[in-house]
Order: structure tokens, then C-alpha cells, then sequence
């Protein structure tokens, strides 16, 4: 879908537009912001159309079962709503009022006020669904106009709500650009960028680096990557329930989203405990599996049977072995590397005592995102520490790993204080001397 | 005459003089290979796997096969490196590149086997002719099989010249369709045939190309389209391949029983020539079989699973079973149609998780794989 003024256009059309673009958003910023509350209704009107039977049978149709599809829309519902936007904007924007004072070293009075950064390209992804329209949802949350690139085969969720927004609030539609350029015409991207302030991208470090080569040292770069999530289990005495809410997490994302447990590392330096602990969660998985079975695929058990019989064949020469139950399996290694694991339901365990987390976690920089902790409450502050310094940015238990709340920092950071910048001006008054 | 030569000298491809021939053949290589490499007499040694199991042919499956994956993570080699005469690596289009090494034993079966497959098809001649790479050019920075592959398929009949429609720039490639065109033109009033021989995609590209430019051209008789490689931008689909030949005899000249498309894998280095019916039939030196992915016991005929491959040919590298990443269905022979009575398989896709949506770091790039 390409869209430039709430017109729909040919892809051939909206290139002709390119030439006019940044005349055009001028235009737009020079007719001043589209205040914040006029997007909140418009996300909490959109809110109040979201969870009807249609929508459950399109997920499904995506191939999500009925209870993730209900829930998953009760999420962008609950996401979409004026009490959780406005929420989120004091959380991450702080007081919004233009208190004015005069600075312990300065003579005269001024005010600091947050202003968006005027106008974001925001290139997508495609491995989340309706990404592009939340992208562009804080984007304009933070009162920027908004240049959205659509990831390569499209993003129809993102395009219908997007389509929905701007018959909601009008004034969207001088707000949002929307093109559907390949990434591979990099002079139409080259074009988009001239226009913005920052260009915010999705993506793995191949879109990122891509994106950094091409941006030109005057536009900001906003990265939100892709990261890594794992567990530290440390104590004999981790309780059943905990290991069972890890698990249950596991199987809910099947190991896809930054903040999937891809891995469980354990609090020693002995291969034998780290094998004896994959043998015991190999029997949770396994139970939880049971009750939310993967249909079947093939080509996935395919691709998973031939990594596992590969790790099998090596457990010959290495330190390593392999645990299976119906279709799940953990992974017993005798190195600590942070690696992905082949997902769906494969879990790798390795061992890293505690006293190492940093050294061994560290390389992994700017990648680390949420880590389970399992473990007694004696240990609880100087993991979390070690954990923390490492460059993790969320410490949850095993079973919320995924889950997010009102106002939770995205990747260690607040998109909406991204999108600002903070204006200093005085006002003229003095201090008295 | 040993058993290697009775194999891979035999004039029809598909039958030999001897069906004890491949059996012992195979056992003799399992032996050789786990006297001579030790990383796989342990793999053998924990699959609880003797070469004395192989009592009949109904025992090949007991082999344990090596994964594809298994070569891209590991190298082994069953004679000195000193000895190999020829390394190769796959195209890596997952980013991991399993290296092979043949030995000069190795390349004698190999290219005798090679001269016979392809005598058999008539496409060795002594008649001069133009080629076209339709993949990348020879370099000194590059090892991929598939370079290596086409090179030699250009020596099927003598070769007046040789564009490569990927130009070596010195470390990288680039697209080179002006010259491959510039060529075309050349070689259609040369009176000389024509072969285009390598990936379909960029087969797919060329005639796209001349489309574009509203280019036809009437190549000489005895012109041929050789392929080999991925189908994948095409789903695989029998219409899709069928509908990319017919552009190409629109678009070429070349007529439709010319056209030749091959399967092979730097790990199982045979040739399996496409039938009329989409299917490929093995040769009397190798088997195929299927395995269920989860439990790699051999299905029925007829169920898809993990396509296994068996050859005594490589003497340098245990590569006498090979598991492919490639999903599969056996065949009787008889049940093709196409007249064959070698067994066949037909290719469903590559094993991968189809529309992955991931954002877990580094994890898109291992899972991708689907259609052919």
C-alpha cells in the first residue's frame, strides 16, 4: 500500500511523489502538531472496534489458535486504550507540564519542554504482525509526522488499522506517508530519509547495518534490533512451578520474540549437574507441551530432526548432549556462548557460574534483553546485579518473560522520549540578586 | 575389474553387470572410511553400527547417514589433505558452507561416472559451441561447487568462448546480463550451437531480460539449456518450472527436449537428471531413501520425509550416506510413467520453517528454508 495525503497510490504514482515529499511535509509541519489527544481518541476509538469473532477468525486464519488469537487481541485492545496511552505517556515522557524555573547557576527563568523531533521514517519489519502501525503509533503519540516504509510483502494488519485510524481522525492522514518501496531501491529510501529527523528501524543487524550505510550523518538512527532473552536457574531447591511457568512461556512463544527464553543457564561448572538439570526440564517441557501442541509441519520437524541428530552425531566428540521427548528437546553443552536455539520447543542448558556472568555476557552487547531468574531470595540482588551489568534490561520470572505492562521501557528505552527532543527557552524573568 | 569400475563405467548409468557390485562396494567404503577416519568410527562406534551388518541391500539403511548440516560444521577427511585434488564448498545460502575434498580415486570414478551419465543423454560432443554461464565465473576467491560444476560442464563439447552472466569483480560479483546479450546476439548468426548452462533463477532473469528488450532469438540446432540448483523463487511447482521453459524456448529458440535440469549436492557429487515427469531416478551406483524426521527410520514408498542418499563413489570423506535438507518422496521406478524403471524421488521442498516470524537475534537466518 502506498498512501501520501490519505490517498491511496500505485507504487509507480507514489514514486512520482517522491520529488514533492519534503515540500509536502513542510507543509504539514507548518500547519503545527496533531496534539496527542486527538490521536488518543482516535487509538481508543479504534480500541473499542477491537476482539469481534472476524478478527479471532483472521488470526486464525494466520495460523494462530483461538485462545493466542483472543488473547492477542484483548493485548492491542487493552494497547489501543486512552487510560493505557495516557498512562504510558506519563510513564515515559514524565510531567508534560512547562514548569518554569531559574537554574542554581543561571540568572534567568526558562522552561524546558518536550518537542517532537519533527518527522520519523520508520522502517519496518515483517516478523511481527501489525508492527509498521504501532511504529507509526508512537510516532505520531509523540506528535512527529510519520514516513512509514512497509516491510517487504506488505503488513495488511498494519494497513487496514492504519486506513481505520484516518477515517477516525481525519488529520492523520497529513501525518502519516506510507510507501511500499523494496528495500533493494535504495534511492527511494534514500529519498524518504532526506525528509526525516530520525529514521527508526526494525530489523536484524543485517536491515540495522544496512540502515547505517545508508542514512546520512544529519539523521538520527534509531535501532530497535533483535535481542536475545534466556533463563539463569541457580539452587538445587527451584521449585516445580517456576520451572513448569518457564516452560509454559516457552511453548506459549515457541522461542520467536527478542524476549524468548532461547536457553537456560545454570549456576555451576559441572557438566554433570548441567546435564542432570536439562534431563529434569526436558520432563516439564515436555508436560507442558502436551497440553498446547505445535500442529504439525514437516518442513519445521524436518529442519529441528536434522539439527538435533546433528548435535547427536557430535555429542560423539564434544561436550555435549541431546535430550528428546515428543516434539520438544533440551540440549545439555559444556561451553557457555549465548547463542539462538532452533526454537519451537528446544531448549539449550549450559553452565555458567555465577562469578562469570559478566565476563561471558558481556560480548553480547546491545543484543541481551530479558532474562528469567530462578532462584532463592539469597541470591536474588547479586544476580539481578550481575545480570544488570551484563547489559540485560529485564528480569522477570520464568513465566513472564514475555508479558508486557503499562509503560515498560522497550529495549532498556522509552520510544516516546526517543521520538522528543527537549526545547530550552527562557522566559524573561530574572533572579533577583 | 573391481567394483567401483563396474559401477561407474557401466554404459547405461541404471543397470550394471553385477547387483552384488553396489552392496560390497558400499561396505568396502564404510570400512575404509572408519579405519581411516576416526571422528566417524566414533559416530559408528555410538550408532552401535558395523559395516558387517550390511548382509543385503535391505540393510543400507542402517548406515547411520550424515546430515548436510553435520559437513557444515565439521570437516572430515579419511586421507591426508596432501592427497585431494579438488575442494569445493556448497553455495551456502543459509550462510553456512559444507567443504568436501576429493582424492585422485575419487575423481577417476567421478569423472569416468560423469563422461557415462552424460554420454547416455547425448550431451557430450564433439561439436564446438558457445556457452553461457548462467551463474558465477571461475575465481581465485571463490570455491563453491556449483563454480566448479558448471566450469566442467562446459567441456562437454568443446568450448568457442564462455560468458558468465555473474562477472568476477575482484572479491565479489556482479551482474553481467549487458555482455551475456551482447554474446546471445554474437552467437545466434555464429551458426554455432549455444549451451546455457547453470541456476535457473538467472535463466529466469536472462529471458526476462530479453522480454524487456523485446529480444528473440533463434539459436542453432543442437543448442541446450543445462540446469541445476535452486528452483526456490519459483515454489517448486511443476507449473512454474514448465512455465519458465516455455518463455525460454519463446524467448531462445531452444526447444523444449533440450532443456535438461540436474540434481546434486557438493556432499553427494552424482548427477540425477529430471524426467519428463518432474522426478529424478537414481543411477544403479547410488539409493535414495526416505526418513521419517523424527525417529530417521525409513518410511514407505510413497511418504514424504528427509531424503538419504547412499554412494560408494567418495573415497576421501565419509560421504557414503549422506542425509540431505531436502524433503522427498521414493518411488518404484515403474511408477513414474516416464519409462524409467530406476527407482525415483521427487523433490517437496527444503527443510526450514516456511514464513518465520522472528525477532529473536539471529534466529530468521538459521530457520528459513520451504520451497524448493
Amino acid at each position: 500500500m502506498n498512501l501520501v495525503s490519505g490517498k491511496q497510490l500505485s507504487r509507480e504514482d507514489a514514486r512520482a511523489k517522491l520529488g514533492g515529499l519534503q515540500e509536502t511535509i513542510l507543509d504539514s509541519l507548518c500547519n503545527g502538531v496533531l496534539e496527542r489527544g486527538a490521536v488518543v481518541a482516535a487509538c481508543d476509538a479504534l480500541s473499542g472496534q477491537i476482539g469481534g469473532d472476524e478478527q479471532v477468525s483472521l488470526l486464525c486464519a494466520a495460523g494462530m489458535s483461538e485462545e493466542k488469537a483472543k488473547r492477542e487481541l484483548a493485548l492491542a485492545r487493552r494497547m489501543l486504550s486512552r487510560e493505557y496511552l495516557e498512562e504510558r505517556v506519563r510513564r515515559e515522557l514524565g510531567d508534560t507540564g512547562e514548569k518554569e524555573f531559574v537554574p542554581s547557576d543561571g540568572k534567568e527563568a526558562v522552561r524546558q519542554v518536550r518537542r517532537p523531533l519533527g518527522v520519523l521514517l520508520h522502517i519496518a519489519a515483517g516478523n511481527a504482525d501489525a508492527l509498521s502501525v504501532f511504529s507509526v503509533i508512537e510516532g505520531l503519540l509523540s506528535e512527529n509526522i510519520n514516513i512509514l516504509k512497509l516491510p517487504g510483502g506488505g503488513d495488511t494488519f498494519s494497513e487496514m488499522i492504519l486506513l481505520e485510524l484516518i477515517r477516525l481522525e481525519p488529520r492523520i492522514a497529513d501525518r502519516v506517508f506510507v510507501f511500499d518501496f523494496p528495500s533493494a531501491d535504495r534511492e527511494a529510501l534514500e529519498r524518504l530519509g532526506e525528509c526525516a529527523d530520525a529514521v527508526v528501524v526494525w530489523g536484524g543487524d543485517a536491515a540495522v547495518a544496512e540502515v547505517r550505510k545508508r542514512v546520512k550523518p544529519d539523521t538520527a538512527i534509531i535501532e530497535w534490533g533483535h535481542k536475545i532473552g534466556f533463563a539463569y536457574v541457580s539452587g538445587k531447591s527451584v521449585p516445580e512451578d517456576a520451572l513448569f511457568g518457564l516452560a509454559a512461556h516457552i511453548c506459549d512463544t515457541n522461542q520467536l520474540l527478542c524476549s524468548s527464553c532461547q536457553g537456560i543457564y545454570v549456576d555451576t561448572g559441572s557438566f554433570d549437574e548441567v546435564q542432570a538439570f536439562a534431563e529434569r526440564f526436558l520432563g516439564v517441557l515436555e508436560a507442558c507441551a502436551a497440553r498446547d501442541p505445535l500442529p504439525n509441519d514437516l518442513f519445521r520437524s524436518a529442519q529441528i530432526g536434522l539439527e538435533l541428530y546433528t548435535e547427536e552425531l557430535e555429542s560423539a566428540e564434544a561436550q555435549k548432549a541431546v535430550f528428546r521427548g515428543g516434539n520438544v528437546a533440551a540440549i545439555a553443552y559444556g561451553d557457555s556462548e549465548l547463542t539462538v536455539s532452533y526454537q519451537y520447543r528446544t531448549v539449550w542448558v549450559k553452565p555458567l557460574p555465577r562469578e562469570k556472568i559478566v565476563r561471558i555476557l558481556k560480548p553480547n552487547k546491545n543484543h541481551l534483553q530479558t532474562a528469567a531468574l530462578l532462584c532463592g531470595p539469597e541470591s536474588e540482588a547479586e544476580l539481578t546485579g550481575a545480570l544488570a551489568c551484563a547489559g540485560v534490561v529485564r528480569i522477570t520470572r520464568g513465566d513472564n518473560m514475555s508479558f508486557s505492562y503499562c509503560g515498560m521501557p522497550h529495549d532498556g528505552e522509552f520510544p516516546l522520549a526517543r521520538y522528543t527532543r527537549i526545547v530550552s527557552f527562557e522566559t524573561g524573568a530574572r533572579r533577583s540578586t | 575389474m573391481t567394483n567401483l569400475s563396474k559401477l561407474f563405467f557401466a554404459r547405461n548409468p541404471y543397470k550394471t553387470k553385477s547387483t552384488e557390485a553396489f552392496l560390497e562396494a558400499v561396505r568396502e567404503n564404510v570400512r575404509f572410511q572408519q579405519t581411516h577416519c576416526p571422528a566417524y568410527a566414533k559416530i559408528l562406534a555410538q550408532r552401535g553400527f558395523s559395516p558387517e551388518e550390511l548382509q543385503s541391500e535391505a540393510d543400507l539403511f542402517k548406515i547411520p547417514p550424515l546430515p548436510t548440516l553435520y559437513f557444515k560444521r565439521n570437516r572430515l577427511l579419511s586421507v591426508p589433505q596432501s592427497e585431494c585434488v579438488l575442494t569445493a564448498a556448497s553455495s551456502g545460502t543459509r550462510g553456512q558452507k559444507s567443504f568436501v575434498a576429493f582424492d585422485r580415486k575419487t575423481m577417476f570414478y567421478g569423472i569416468g561416472m560423469a563422461v557415462r551419465f552424460f554420454q547416455y543423454y547425448h550431451l557430450i560432443t564433439p561439436i564446438p559451441a558457445h556457452y553461457v554461464v548462467l551463474g558465477y565465473e571461475p575465481s581465485g576467491h571463490a570455491d563453491m561447487g556449483a563454480i566448479k560444476t558448471a566450469y566442467g560442464v562446459t567441456k562437454f563439447a568443446p568450448a568457442l568462448s564462455r560468458t558468465y552472466a555473474l562477472r568476477d569483480a575482484g572479491g565479489t560479483y556482479e551482474p553481467n546480463m549487458d555482455d551475456v546479450v551482447r554474446s546471445l546476439e554474437r552467437h545466434a548468426k555464429s551458426g554455432f550451437p549455444v549451451r546455457l548452462v547453470g541456476f535457473p533463477p538467472l535463466l529466469y532473469f536472462l529471458v526476462r531480460e530479453l522480454e524487456r528488450r523485446g529480444v528473440q532469438f533463434r539459436l542453432a540446432r543442437g543448442s541446450k539449456i543445462l540446469l541445476g540448483g535452486g528452483w526456490k523463487r519459483f515454489g517448486g511447482e511443476a507449473a512454474g518450472r514448465e512455465a519458465l521453459f516455455s518463455m525460454a524456448e519463446h524467448a531462445l529458440g531452444i526447444p523444449r527436449k533440450d532443456m535438461f535440469e540436474f540434481f546434486s549436492a557438493v556432499e553427494h557429487p552424482l548427477a540425477y537428471m529430471r524426467c519428463k515427469n518432474g522426478r529424478f531416478h537414481v543411477p544403479a551406483y547410488a539409493r535414495a531413501l526416505v526418513r521419517d524426521p523424527a525417529t530417521l527410520q525409513p518410511v514407505q514408498n510413497g511418504e514424504p520425509g528427509l531424503l538419504n542418499l547412499i554412494t560408494p563413489l567418495v573415497s576421501s570423506m565419509p560421504l557414503v550416506s549422506v542425509m540431505t535438507d531436502d524433503i522427498a518422496i521414493v518411488r518404484p521406478g515403474e511408477d513414474c510413467g516416464c519409462g524409467s524403471e530406476s527407482p525415483c524421488f521427487e523433490l517437496l521442498g527444503r527443510a526450514g520453517v516456511r514464513g518465520i516470524k522472528t525477532c529473536a537475534a539471529g534466529a530468521a537466518e538459521r530457520a528459513q528454508g520451504g520451497g524448493i
